[in-house]
């Protein structure tokens, strides 16, 4: 399985049910990488594709930036969608 | 070095003084406390709410303090961040340096805060009457953020 962590404003547009997705369902639509996720993720949902696309986007996989998206998915990776960030 | 992230109010001034306690290599201490404010501009702030991503939020706020305190040489740096709801007046953030000279404390603190602004995982959303909306760093928040990238260099 993976799981997809929503942050912030991608939060609010992310759907119920879209906290973990089986590696299989996604290899058997093409999704082999963080960028084919993505992709897919604004193909399924487009809310969510619109404000991903609307504003800089980070992706953590384990807790990890992300800093090529052609990064192989693996079964078990955590993977997280971070709008721009506002702390202080 | 000390990051917590807590989700009900806290006392910064117990805070600081549990932090600075018995620190006798330590001659100045510099703290910073940010509160959330009842209006943002002409908008009126009914409650503030900050999510973060469990585990990596500490993990990041945690890097950033021990590379400013690396930097600015001061032997302990306590960052305190409220998350969830938050009512105006509460306050949101502590920041506390120890250094052994009072002019890196200064530094630290500023720099840490600089970096908290853009840098860490935390996602504030404001609500009140008319309506609730995201924050998202001003262009002066980054301006300051390639300041203090300048100091570090």
């Amino acid at each position: 399985m993976i799981q997809l962590v929503f942050l912030g404003k991608f939060g609010d547009v992310a759907p119920a049910g879209l906290d973990e997705i089986a590696l299989s369902a996604l290899m058997e639509a093409g999704v082999r990488t963080l960028g084919d996720l993505q992709h897919w993720l604004a193909g399924r949902e487009p809310l969510l594709g619109r404000a991903m696309a609307a504003t800089r986007t980070r992706l953590i996989v384990n807790h990890c930036v992300a800093h090529d998206l052609s990064q192989a998915l693996a079964d078990g990776d955590e993977i997280a969608f971070l709008p721009p960030m506002s702390g202080g | 070095m000390g990051v917590r992230l807590i989700q009900k109010t806290f006392d910064p001034q117990a805070e600081v003084a549990a932090f600075a306690e018995g620190r006798e290599d330590a001659g100045a201490l510099v703290t910073f406390v940010g509160s959330c404010r009842a209006r943002t501009g002409d908008v009126a702030v009914a409650e503030l709410r900050i999510d973060h991503y469990p585990g990596f939020t500490e993990k990041e706020i945690a890097r950033l303090a021990a590379e400013t305190a690396a930097r600015f040489d001061c032997p302990d740096i306590l960052v305190v961040h409220r998350v969830g709801a938050i009512r105006p007046g509460e306050a949101i953030v502590l920041v506390a340096a120890l250094s052994v000279h009072r002019a890196n404390a200064f530094k630290a603190v500023e720099s840490l805060m600089d970096y908290l602004k853009t840098d860490a995982p935390l996602w504030k959303k404001e609500s009140g009457p008319q309506g609730a909306r995201w924050i998202e760093p001003r262009a002066e928040d980054h301006a300051r953020r390639a300041k203090a990238d300048e100091r570090l260099r």
